[in-house]
């Protein structure tokens, strides 16, 4: 859910997701490569995003991950579905 | 669509590794780089920024492993590696592939050979439309608790009750002489229904069904013929149809063509007619049951549903005609019962057998493995040590088993068809359906499903043992690892082969018993030197009652004047042929309420010569003579068993019999028992065996008898030398008679036995497979341990061991696995035999705990183990103990 977030914007690169994520968490989350990459590529198989190579802003070669409209849609609902059980966590944890 | 993709994905990468490889190579550099440079812009050198990404992102090459075997299409690459490498190991190991494989080849071509006859026999649904709801009905007696055919008025009552099925048809044997075109020739022949193909479900080949008109008495002669008579006929020409072909001396036009190889499930005609065309003598004859019934149930109607309104309709037709109906009921079986028979028994009972062989062979191939786990310990030690996890060695031996037993599979396939050819030989007349059994697509699934499950059977002790082994002592140079576990399983599996052998071993034993009591069972009769065949009368003979007594005394005439023949008669019954005249009777005036009531006697209806010519012994009174013809008193000879059972302690001689519908007969002499069904088995019923003369049969029934008689002829000729000598007789006789069906009676008594002498080949092949495997693996066991215990054996012998003790210690370690092998086989055997009834059903003559076999089977067993130990045993025996203990 966390790398669909990073990509809503535009598409990035690997190491920009990485960096997007350790940014967003304020440092919480660092992912390692091997995390990462599994994870795009169960993505990319399961159809949420898709990839493809460009040239970097320092001109170097690397795979953009795009967020495809079935991506979208995912990480809308699942966002929902992630609000829905912190709130009901936390009312849990508020009522004791 | 994910799942498409994904799959699409893992292949792309499976086939297109190298490029996918380079992508991700190129994207975590990318990443490393990125990460590397952004480090650098804090002040970091290159070296250092790399080296703390590398820290906290992983290094390149770990994430590459992680990100690859993430995916499916890593688990399939590894089984190829694992496959490659297993094969890599066994061409390394061309004498331990070998063995392995020619072992394994052997029990799974035996297993496949037999599937394959079973699932052509047993499991392959008959070739018709819907089979499941072909029934075949046959009237029960109660009396006599036996299902038996029925009357043709019997059908059309049934037909005309609106019985429980969608079609109804009769089915009748009959045999023809066909005349023309062609050469005179005597074919197999059956009266039909006009509805009985459409009830199978069976297209023409060409042609159409009979129609109902011609399905009654007064239609217009039609036949339908077999593809292959067309063939042989017509050449296979469109314009057969039409045409007519000369059929008992009738002209009869042929509406229909069959397709290739139809046969009622094992009964292959060449020529059908309508069956209401039947001679009204017959056709309303309520005594004369020879009409199988076979129907098509309605679509939701059980069997036992069927059942209970056929047994009302029958109770109705017994109000009707009490005299000849009462006690009858009805009995519906499914067609496959009638068609497979009661070879059900035996196929599976040879099906259980020969999966004790592929065990025995496991064992084997399980045993070779262990002795070799124990010699590759060290490479597995090394490959844990560098990291190999417990399962993926476990899977790398499981893919060596498996790909072993596959092999083996493949060759054991070739076997099988060859075994198969070899199974049939032995049996192909007799085993029902055996035109269906080949190697088709189930068998070749049943032989790889098969070779797998016992590849991991086999493949997983050894794996699982190799896996836990301790690491230290076997990467100690000349450390000689966890042998004595291998050792104790080793033993335990020899322990399991033996008796499994042993098993085998007294199940063949019993039936070869069996056998040598059979050949050796009183027949009532000396059925060597008597040669039995059939004669079709010439028409033109068969047209009265005169015509055919003089025809036969004429034939009979010839045939005694061949040089060499010492008797010669007709009969309607020869022993052992499976022929049934099973005709009521009562004694005396003891008539019963009903014909069906009465009791029945299997009826011998021969020339005056039969009995002589087969031996037959007198025990009182008389023979039939050449003077009781039809113009004189009816008389009638009885067996012993006919004569204990109706007039005990009573002198028969003068009594009278009455057959209905024939007459009175008065009995004039009483004769020994005939073995007339199998030898050595009593039928449930109809042991009562009586015997009247052809030539006191009344006209009506005469004229028809010739489809149903024998010659059998007494002489000590070869049958080569004196059946073309006969032959020509006959046909000097009357030029369109036809002689087929010669066989001599040692020909059909020793056919008789083919119920035991099929599964004792079989289980005789199996036992002697069995045995070799045993003791090869009984050699495997002894001659692994002297080699491992070469030292201990050196240390013996420098200690003063003589070398007779070495030798008694290696062949008792062997005798001690044997022993203990065939106390449990025994026990096996015991419980086995009593538990499987479809085994002591075969048995005649020894019980199925048979001392005498089981004591002579494992002495067997014995000698061959010692057998098995005296080759190791010698090598023990010629240990030097220089050179076996300056080896440390």
């Amino acid at each position: 859910m966390l790398i669909l977030k990073t990509l809503a914007l535009e598409p990035m690169h690997g190491y920009g997701i990485a960096v997007r994520l350790e940014q967003m968490s304020k440092g919480v989350f660092r992912l390692n490569a091997g995390s990462l990459f599994v994870a795009f590529q169960r993505l990319q198989r399961a159809g949420l995003i898709t990839s493809e190579w460009k040239a970097t802003e320092n001109s170097r070669r690397a795979r953009y991950y795009v967020l495809t409209d079935q991506g979208r849609k995912r990480l809308n609902s699942e966002t929902r579905e992630w609000g829905r059980q912190v709130a009901a966590i936390a009312r849990i944890l508020e009522a004791s | 669509m994910s799942l498409l993709r994904s799959m699409a994905d893992g292949l792309r990468s499976l086939f297109r590794k190298e490029q996918v490889s380079q992508e991700l190579d190129e994207e975590l550099n990318g990443f490393l780089e990125m990460a590397a440079e952004q480090k650098m812009k804090q002040g970091m050198g290159r070296k250092d920024a790399l080296r703390a990404v590398r820290l906290e992102r992983g290094s390149l090459e770990v994430t590459k492993q992680v990100v690859r075997s993430a995916s499916w299409e890593f688990l399939v690459e590894a089984c190829w590696q694992d496959l490659r490498f297993a094969a890599r190991v066994l061409r390394k190991n061309p004498g331990f592939a070998a063995v392995a494989i020619l072992t394994l080849a052997l029990g799974i071509g035996a297993n496949t050979a037999i599937f394959s006859v079973v699932q052509g026999v047993l499991l392959a649904p008959l070739p018709y439309h819907e089979p499941d709801r072909l029934v075949t009905v046959w009237l029960n007696n109660f009396r006599l608790k036996s299902p038996t055919e029925l009357s043709y008025r019997d059908f059309m009552d049934w037909e005309r009750a609106a019985p429980p099925f969608e079609e109804m048809s009769a089915y009748a044997w009959r045999s023809f002489d066909l005349s023309s075109p062609g050469n005179p020739e005597h074919l197999e022949g059956r009266e039909i229904s006009s509805d009985f193909l459409s009830t199978l479900g069976v297209e023409l080949a060409l042609g159409r069904e009979f129609s109902a008109e011609e399905d009654r008495n007064g239609g217009a002669p039609v036949a339908i013929i077999s593809n292959e008579l067309w063939q042989d006929r017509f050449g296979g020409s469109a314009t057969a149809l039409g045409k007519s072909i000369v059929l008992d001396g009738v002209e009869t036009t042929v509406v229909g063509v069959l397709q290739p190889g139809f046969r009622f499930g094992n009964d292959y005609a060449d020529v059908y007619i309508p069956i209401g065309q039947r001679r009204l003598v017959d056709a309303n004859d309520r005594t004369v049951h020879d009409v199988a019934c076979v129907a098509r149930l309605k679509r939701g109607v059980s069997l036992r549903e069927a059942d209970a309104e056929m047994n009302a309709i029958q109770e109705n037709i017994d109000r009707l005609n009490p005299e000849t109906e009462q006690g009858l009921g009805a009995k519906i079986l499914p067609a496959k019962e009638l068609l497979v028979g009661d070879v059900r028994g035996t196929l599976l009972l040879l099906l259980g057998a020969v999966s004790l062989v592929l065990l025995i062979a496991c064992a084997n191939v399980a045993n070779l493995l262990l002795a070799r786990s124990a010699a590759r310990a060290r490479e597995f030690s090394i490959r844990a040590a560098l990291g190999a996890g417990c399962g993926r060695i476990v899977r790398q031996l499981i893919t060596e088993s498996v790909l072993l037993s596959v092999l083996g599979g493949v060759l054991g396939l070739a076997a099988a068809k060859w075994g198969l050819n070899a199974v049939l030989a032995t049996r192909a007349a007799d085993l029902p359906r055996s035109d269906n059994i080949h190697v088709n697509a189930t068998v070749l699934f049943f032989a790889l499903g098969v070779s797998i499950t016992v590849g991991i059977l086999f493949g997983l002790a050894p794996a699982l043992r190799s896996s836990r082994a301790d690491l230290q002592p076997s990467l100690k140079e000349g450390g000689r690892g966890a042998t004595g576990g291998h050792h104790l399983t080793q033993s335990g599996l020899v322990i399991v082969q033996i008796a499994l052998t042993l098993v085998l071993l007294a199940g063949a034993g019993l039936l070869f018993r069996t056998v040598q009591r059979l050949w050796k069972a009183d027949l009532g009769f000396e059925s060597q030197h008597v040669l039995t065949f059939r004669v079709g009368l010439s028409p033109s003979a068969t047209k009265t009652g005169a015509g055919v007594r003089a025809a036969y005394q004429q034939l009979l005439d010839r045939i005694r004047q061949v040089p060499g023949v010492q008797g010669a008669e007709i009969t309607t019954e020869v022993p052992m042929t499976h022929q049934i005249n099973s005709i009521p009777f009562w004694v005396d005036s003891h008539r019963p309420a009903s014909v069906a009531e009465a009791p029945r006697t299997l009826g011998f209806i021969t020339g005056p010569d039969f009995l002589q010519t087969m031996r037959v012994p007198l025990i009182r009174g008389r023979f039939i003579s050449q003077q009781d013809t039809i113009n004189s008193p009816l008389v009638a000879v009885i067996d012993s068993e006919l004569a204990r059972t109706y007039f005990p302690g009573k002198d028969p001689i003068g009594r009278t019999m009455t057959f209905p519908q024939v007459g009175d007969y008065r009995i004039i002499g009483v004769v020994g028992h005939v073995q007339h069904w199998q030898v050595g088995f009593s039928s449930p019923f109809m042991q009562n065996q009586s015997y009247v003369s052809i030539y006191q049969v009344p006209d009506r029934w005469m004229t028809t008898i010739d489809t149903w008689t024998w010659v059998v002829v007494r002489t000590p000729l070869a049958v080569s030398i004196v059946l073309p000598e006969i032959r020509e007789a006959v046909y000097r006789a009357a030029a369109d008679q036809t002689v087929y069906h010669a066989q001599t009676m040692a020909e059909i008594v020793s056919e008789s036995m083919s119920p035991q002498r099929f599964p004792l080949i079989l289980l005789g092949s199996f036992a002697s497979l069995a045995l070799l495997l045993a003791s090869i693996g009984i050699y495997g066991v002894i001659s692994y341990s002297v080699t491992q215990r070469v030292h201990e054996i050196g240390i013996r012998m420098a200690l003063g061991a003589e070398k007779r003790d070495v030798f008694r210690m290696v062949v008792l370690q062997g005798l001690t696995l044997a022993l203990a092998g065939l106390v449990i086989g025994v026990a096996a055997e015991l419980v086995l035999t009593r538990l499987l009834s479809s085994f002591s059903h075969l048995l005649y003559g020894v019980g199925a705990s048979d001392p005498a076999t089981l004591v002579s089977v494992s002495a067997v067993l014995i000698g061959v183990a010692i057998l098995a130990c005296y080759l190791p045993a010698r090598r023990a025996m010629r240990v030097d103990p220089m050179v076996a203990l300056r080896y440390e």
